[in-house]
Parts: C-alpha cells; structure tokens; sequence
C-alpha cells in the first residue's frame, strides 16, 4: 500500500539473496513481519525424551528469527533416536540440549542458538533471565510448580507463553498471551468487501459518477456497458433518492425494488444480451448498500478501557484507536479502506476511480493522525513521535483490527492428598455451545482435553518426569484421579465421561509417556505457526488452547479461561 | 526396544505392517521434505522417492533437508541422502526423475502399499491419481497454498478420486511454462496475449498480471534467453507494414524460437518435443482457405485456417495488386497501430493497441496465434468462442500508477 500511494513506482531491483531465500514467506507476512520475525529471541524449556520442542523450534529457524535457547539438562537415549531426527546411534548419552544446538544451527546459518543444561529451577532462582526473551515455549513434562513460576513470571512482564504437551497419537497447547495484545494486521478473508461509501458518497466520488454516468441513456452501446459498476450504482441512487425524499433504499424489499431499477437500465438488444457491468451492479446491491456499522471488532476496541482511559504512557496503539475513533464519531463511518473491487470498465475510468478511493483514503487518515496530535496535545504529552505507518495501517484495516485479552497460564495441579484439582482452571466455549453440550457432543474433544490434563497432574504426583511404564498398571491408577469432579461442574454425565476418559488413558499409558514423531511434528507445526502470529502480530492467533486428537485427525481450538473448575 | 519403544507401544502389533511396508513419495519439496522425516521416523521399512526439481535457494526456508551446498543438486538424491541418516532401519531409494516418466507404469506402481502426492502442480497429480487407481494402490494426496493445507485418502472403489470434482485452474502461471513448455492450451492463450500481442502492437511488459515470477529465480539461464528472444522480437516490431512482415513474425516465434528451446534436449526428456512450423509449406496449404473463417467461431479451426487468420497468405501481394480484401488479423493490426502512429502529434508518447476480447481484430490475433502454439507443442487446439470464454475480462491496473 505504501508503494502504491507513491506518484511514480520505484525501479524494481534485483532480489538480494535473503530475498529469495525467505521469498515464500515473505508473501505470507511482509517485510515487517519478517523484521519482527529476525528480532525474535526464542527460549525452549524441555526436558525428557520428546520432540514437540525441538520440531517447533525446526519451524522458527527456518524462517529466520534472531535467536534461540534451549534448556534441557538431559541426555540423549535411545528412545530419543526414534523421535527426534536431530539426534541418531552415535549421539546417544552427549548432551541433547547440544546436539540439538548445533544441528538446528545448520538449518539456518542466520540464526544464532545457545543451550543450557542447568536445570530450569535453578536458573529460575533468577527469572529475570527470562526477560531476555521475546517468546517462550515450554514442553512437557515439566515440575508443576516450575511452571507456575514461569507462568506467573511472564504474566508479569508481557513474555507471551505457550505449553506444549504431545503424547501418543494425542497432543495440545496453551498460548498464554499478554494482557492486552492487538493485532493490526489480521489479513481479513479476501472476499470481505471493503466499504466503498455508495449511500454517502463523498464529493469527489460524486462528481465523477456524475460525469461519467452524464448522458447515460445516449451512450453507444461499448460506452453503456463499460461505466463502471460503482458509478452506476451510485447514479440509480440519486435518481431513487429523487423519488424517495432523499432517502437511499433500506429495506430489503425497497433493495429489492432498487434493483429492479438498476436491472431496467441494462441494454440487452445487443449481441450479448445483457451487459456484464449492469449484472455486476445488480449483484452489488443487497450487499454492497448497506448502512455503515461498526464491526464488532472495532467496537470492542472503542469501548476497551485502555482506549477510554489514554494515559501518557499508553501504547501507541491506543492513541491510533483514540484517534479512530473520534473519526468515527465525527462521520459515522471508519477510516476509507482506499481499494477498489475489479469490475468490467474502461482501464481509463477504473484508474480514475481507483484514484479517487486512494485520495480520499490518504485524507481520512491525514484526519485521524491530526485528531492524535490532538489527544496528545491535550494529554500533554511532549513525545514528538508521530507513528504514520501505524496510522495508515490502523486505516486501512479498521474494520478488522483486532486485541486479545491474554491470560496467565492456567497450571493443572495435583492435590495434597494426589486427588484431582484443577487449581484456576477453566474452559469457555463458543457461546453457542454450553459446556455440558461440549462434553455430550462425540465429536468434542473436551473429553480428551480433560483427560490430558489430568495426566499432567498424575505425572507430577509421581516422582518428577517418570511417567508411568507399565501399559497395564495405568490406567487403573490414573484413573483414581479420574477428572469426576471436573464433570460434575460442567454438568455432564459422571460415568460417560469416566468411560472416555478410560479409553484415552489407556491409549496415553500405552505409549509410555512418549511422543510419536509424527504427532510431534504435526503439533510443532501448529506451534510454531502461531509463535509466527504472535511475533509478527499479523494474523489471528488461536485464543488460546489447541487439541489434536490424531486418532481421528480432530483439531479443537476453545478459550480456557479462570475459574470454571474450581469447586463451588 | 529402543529407537522403537513409542510406535511399537502406541501401535502394537500393527507396527510389523509399517516396518514391511514399501511405500512411495511422489515431490521432495515443502510437504515432501517434512512427511519424509516422518515416514522415516516412523519407520516406514521400505521409501521410494521421485522428484524432477534440483534445489534453489528460495527452497531452504521450509525444505530443510537441503543446504546452501546442495543447491542446484537433484532434490530426490539430496533428501535421500540427508533423511537416511535418521533411522538406519529405513530402505530409501530415490529417483531425480519425472513421475510422468513411461518407466515409472502401472506394474512398478503396484509394488507399493502405499503412495503419497506432495506436488505442486495439477497435472502430476492427475496423473498420479490416474496410476494409482489403474493400479489399486491407496494414495494421500496433499497440498498447501500459503497458511492453508489439505490432505485427502484416494482409495478405489471406497472413495472419490482426485478427478472426481472439477479443479479450479490457476490464474496465474510461471513465466517458463508459458514461454517454454506449455502443456495446457491456456499456456498458449496467455502467451499469445500477454506476451506476444504486447511485444508486437503494445507495450510490452514483464508483469503482465498471468506471470508468477516466483520461480524465475529457479530458471535463472532460461529467464535470460527468454529476455533476449523478446528484445529480438522487438526488432522486428521495428519493420512493421513491410510486406515480409507477417512471415518475419511467424518464422520467429514458430520457426526459430521453438529450434531454440528444441536443442535444449533436458527440457524434453518426459515432455514431447515441439515440432516447428514451416511458413512456405502451410501458406500452400492456406490457399484454399477462405477468410471468412473468422465466422466460424464455435469450432477449432485446422492448421492452415488458424494460418489464415494469423497472418497473410502466399499469394498476399498477387491479390492486393487484384485489390482483394486482405483479412489477416496481424495485417489489420498493424494497420491500426501505423494508423495510430501516424495520427499522434510529434512528441507524445508512441500510441500502442492494447487487447480488448470484445475487439474482434485482437482476438482473432491471440486465437489464432494461441491455435498454432498449441499446434507446435502438440496441444489441443480451441475455438474462437472457447478461447474468448476462456480470456480475462481486463487488466488489473491496481498500483500502476
């Protein structure tokens, strides 16, 4: 968009080789997603034989952040070999943490990588080590209270989160985001049409339908059925409005009748039949006239304390959202998203028109970045800075800007007597589906959610990463533990959900506690593609807990939030 | 148990059947690369490998059995050679080969439990599909563009094949496929648009928006001769109106151009050889054809028809001294253009034709030039009336400006 506003386009240059090298991605997330990217500094906590870690961290050098981390006090084995392709026969009993350094330090040369084999809980003896971080992961199996530790810790300081646990054909994690983390760039669904202003049309716009439209009836044939789409739509508005009091249709019945209106106008005593920028107006209509309302995304993002209440040191964000939205409340409508849909026109007219939707884009956000001197102005603030990129980019995005309230890292714990309690733990659906409706559905993975965690618990009940080995000994005795208080809170049935839960036990005990390459490297995908969202800030970022059930092939993502087990 | 103590615990028994499975992997590239790993891991016993591509840069950022050092090597040997370290219990074999390659047929297809597609282009995977269903062999067809992805179980007889939906065809296309192996006739139809009408009457241009120039890099060699075959074609644009203009074009692009990419004999191991065009030879047999072809839009004209349309007959300049319409599309465009030029005041910019399907001049142009195209490349050949369907309505101008 940049470029484009430009009056004349830049030489193009010959690609530098880091270009062509990040080339792909760089088409996903842009330059500035990729600079974000290469100032990414990743820590991974880990420890025993799994690889989710490390496939995760294969995900992030590829494309290039700064640099990377890993903990892990352990040693390699041969259980390790199966898993992890970084480690083979003659790595076994060498540091795991090293290996793993040095091969993923191959896969791209521009990424630096360290390790430690201290173990986490001494190096948390000073967790402000930890702020040397952009992004944390966290592999199970790891000390519950460890993660507390690190989870309250990076709640603190903004540190963005995730907990990884992938064991057998199952898997799941938890983003942990900041308290407040918006997201500009949210690459919206191509066919969300951008508001193009037809029922209000500024003067510009106006006069240019008005001149182009002038002397429609008179048109030969090739000039009729080449005005642009737009143009035409709004010339049938203004003869409607003549008709209707100056009112533009707003019901569906007078949109109806509205089109039948435009649909009159079309020639089709011609050789085609018909003409397509006609058609192409009549399919517009019921969508395209719609009056402006907010969506509710910005309407969140209006009402958010942090934009009703701006203090000097607010993020920049906030002054753009301010500024918005006084915008707003001046004309009723956001910010011009400043593109133009292809349509059947002269390329003389379609550029004009597409000039005429840039400029005044370029004015809206000239307006909102004065409205932010303003609120500036009056907070007294003495920062001189002036975020013009955030500007234009807030603009154009506006309708589908987005903020997630993140959350601590809700921890699974067991309890004094071993018993199952999931200290501040809780789930939230989709609002449509209570959670008992997500517990009888077959195709929920809650079941397994529950199940999972209760795992976590019962591994931390025995002594520390010593899953249980015994195929046959664990279910029975994890299911002492069995999640029956958590199914009597979310109201579903006791003993089915005891029955479920067996079963997936069963399938979690028999594999010893491991991770299957496979699964692992599936997840380690999923993981490291949201850490990618997360640290470009571009793209919605899955809010916030993901499952995958891989004996189905499921995937199910639900916000987890506080306070939905805890006991009445 | 060791390396296998977690599949052999999560699978059970089931696991004998993946170690004496012998299984084939069609692409080493983005999902190649990745389900490799895994398939080895996993403990696949026996992995095939087929990949036709050597290595780029812009591969390693997600291909990451490849290095710097690897670049330009095959990406099958490479991969098999980097990916069989991880589990020694793994047989791998690899071909840099074509998939389409007659020595891969149906028996060798049957000698797989189970095949997997991670391509990146329609074809392939049709026919790949194709073989798996003559062979009755399972196949999990994959693919991902951009931040989405898909897989999909072919099995015969339990579930739809990959033909079984129509495919949405790309919009755009790499600038080799269109200007040197072509294999679809709308290969030809955009090559006739996009770069031989803009190079003859318009302004030409390297980002006509059909172009994905995102393996240019790839082709690097190819991309520069492709450059100085348009700067060659430019100046013959110069003796536009001659009367040898038409047989100039033709030779051009027909003739020389296809003994060019006809000597580069790698490009044509698993594809067929383009077959030049012989100006003399096919004007003798236009000379029955009469103009008024151009009417008979619904069916694919012959070889000297599209002839005829393209560009002028033998006795040319015989009829034009009896004062006979001349009808070919490229003289009528080339009058415009002089007509044009003529007209413009000294110091404005030179006027150029630009292509409209609803003007009947250049679509004739671009049809009957698509038609010889697909002729010499042994492509199916199209009717006016499909080829116009088949056209995009207008340029996109978005950020020209």
């Amino acid at each position: 968009m940049d470029d484009s506003l430009e009056d004349s386009p830049s030489p193009p240059q010959e690609p530098s080789s880091k270009e062509k090298k990040y080339d792909r991605q760089l088409r996903m997330w842009g330059s500035t997603g990729q600079v974000a990217l290469e100032s990414a500094r990743v820590l991974l906590i880990q420890a025993g034989p799994n690889a989710v870690g490390i496939e995760t961290l294969k995900n992030l050098v590829l494309p290039g952040i700064e640099r990377y981390t890993i903990v892990d006090p352990s040693v390699v084995t041969e259980e390790d070999t199966g898993v992890n392709f970084f480690v083979d026969g003659e790595s076994i009993g060498q540091l795991k943490a090293k290996v793993c350094c040095q091969m993923l330090q191959e896969l791209n040369p521009d990424v630096d990588g360290e390790y430690l084999t201290e173990p986490i809980e001494s190096l948390l003896r000073n967790p402000s080590f930890l702020l040397g971080y952009s992004l944390i992961l966290v592999a199970a199996p790891i000390f519950s209270p460890t993660l507390k530790t690190i989870a309250a810790y990076a709640w603190e300081h903004e540190l963005p989160l995730f907990y990884i646990h992938s064991l057998g054909f199952y898997s799941y994690f938890t983003v942990s985001l900041p308290p407040c983390f918006p997201v500009i760039e949210t690459h919206p669904d191509q066919s969300v049409a951008a508001e193009l202003r037809l029922t209000n049309p500024w003067p510009e716009l106006a006069a240019l339908a008005k001149e182009v439209t002038a002397g429609l009836e008179e048109m030969n044939d090739h000039d009729h059925g080449h005005v642009p789409y737009v143009l035409l739509l709004l010339h049938y508005l203004e003869l409607w409005k003549q008709d209707n009091e100056g009112r533009v249709p707003a019901t569906y019945r007078e949109k109806l009748e509205f089109r039948k209106l435009v649909e009159a106008g079309a020639r089709t005593e011609n050789a085609e039949g018909g003409e397509e920028n006609y058609e192409e107006a009549a399919a517009a209509v019921l969508k395209s006239l719609n009056p402006a309302t907010l969506t509710w995304s910005i309407r969140e993002i209006f009402q958010a304390t942090e934009c009703v209440e701006l203090t000097t040191d607010s993020p920049i964000f906030w002054f753009v959202a301010a500024a918005v939205k006084d915008f707003e409340r001046k004309h009723h409508v956001l910010p011009l998203h400043g593109s133009v849909p292809d349509m059947k026109a002269k390329t003389a007219d379609y550029i004009r028109l597409q000039k005429v939707y840039k400029a005044k884009a370029r004015q809206d956000a000239a307006e909102v970045l004065a409205n932010m001197r303003v609120i500036k102005g009056e907070l007294g603030c003495t920062s001189e800075e002036i975020y013009e990129r955030v500007v234009d980019d807030f603009c154009r995005e506006a309708a589908f800007v987005r903020f997630f309230r993140g959350q601590r890292l809700p921890v699974a714990c067991g309890g004094e007597d071993g018993e199952f309690e999931l200290a501040g733990e809780a789930v939230e659906h989709e609002p449509t589906s209570g959670e008992g409706q997500a517990l009888e559905d077959p195709e929920s993975l809650m079941p397994l959610y529950i199940t999972l965690l209760a795992y976590d618990v019962f591994i931390n009940s025995r002594s520390r990463n010593a899953p249980p080995h015994s195929p046959d000994s664990g279910p029975t005795t994890l299911l002492n533990h069995a999640p029956g208080h958590a199914s009597s809170t979310v109201h579903t049935d006791e003993q089915e959900l005891s029955r479920i839960a067996h079963s997936i036990l069963f399938r979690c005990t028999r594999s010893g506690g491991g991770d299957l390459h496979n699964i692992s490297a599936l997840t380690g995908g999923m993981v490291a593609q949201e850490a990618i969202k997360v640290i470009t800030r571009q793209y919605v970022p899955a809010d916030n807990t993901v499952v995958f059930d891989g004996i189905r092939s499921k995937v199910w993502v639900f916000r987890r939030t506080a306070d939905m087990f805890s006991r009445p | 148990m060791g390396r296998e103590a977690y599949p052999k615990q999560s699978l059970g028994s089931l696991y004998r059947r993946i170690k004496e499975s012998r299984v084939l992997l069609v692409g080493a590239g983005g999902i190649g690369c990745e389900l490799l790993k895994n398939l080895v891991l996993t403990g696949f016993g026996e992995i095939h490998l087929v990949d036709l591509d050597t290595i780029d840069l812009s591969n390693l950022n997600r291909q990451f059995l490849f290095r710097h050092e690897h670049i330009k090597k095959p990406k099958a040997l490479v991969a098999k050679g980097v990916a069989g370290k991880f589990n020694p219990n793994v047989k791998l074999e690899a071909y840099h080969a074509n998939i389409k390659d007659p020595m891969f047929n149906i028996d060798w297809f049957q000698g797989f439990s189970l095949v997997f597609n991670a391509l990146d282009n329609l074809e392939a995977r049709r026919h790949v599909n194709k073989m798996c269903l003559a062979a009755d062999v399972p196949l999990i067809e994959s693919g991902t563009t951009g931040f989405n992805g898909q897989v999909q179980v072919i099995k015969k007889g339990r579930t739809e094949c990959y033909d079984c939906n129509p495919k949405e065809t790309p919009k755009t296309f790499p600038v080799c496929t269109i200007r040197s192996t072509p294999s679809q006739p709308i290969h030809c139809i955009v090559w006739a648009k996009s770069y031989l009408f803009t190079e003859i009457f318009g302004t030409s241009e390297d980002d006509a928006p059909e172009f994905d120039h995102s393996e240019d890099s790839e082709n690097s060699e190819e991309i520069e001769k492709l450059r100085q075959e348009a700067q060659a074609l430019k100046r013959i644009r110069q003796s536009i109106g001659s009367p040898d203009f038409a047989r100039k074009i033709f030779e051009k692009i027909f003739g020389e151009d296809i003994l060019r990419l006809r000597s580069m004999e790698d490009m044509w191991k698993s594809r067929r050889a383009p077959e030049p065009l012989d100006f003399d030879k096919i004007s003798q047999q236009a000379l029955v054809i009469d103009t008024s072809v151009t009417q008979k839009d619904q069916t694919a004209w012959s070889l000297p028809e599209n002839f005829v349309v393209f560009s002028d007959r033998y006795d040319f300049l015989e009829r034009l001294r009896l004062g006979e319409l001349i009808n070919c599309s490229l003289r009528r465009l080339s009058a415009r253009l002089q007509d044009a030029q003529a007209k413009a005041a000294n110091g404005d910019v030179s006027p150029v034709l630009t292509f409209d399907k609803d003007d009947d001049d250049t679509l004739e142009f671009v049809a009957a030039s698509a038609n010889l195209r697909s002729i010499v490349f042994g492509i199916e050949t199209k009717s006016k009336f499909d080829i116009k369907r088949e056209l995009p309505r207008k340029e996109l101008v978005d950020g020209m400006y």
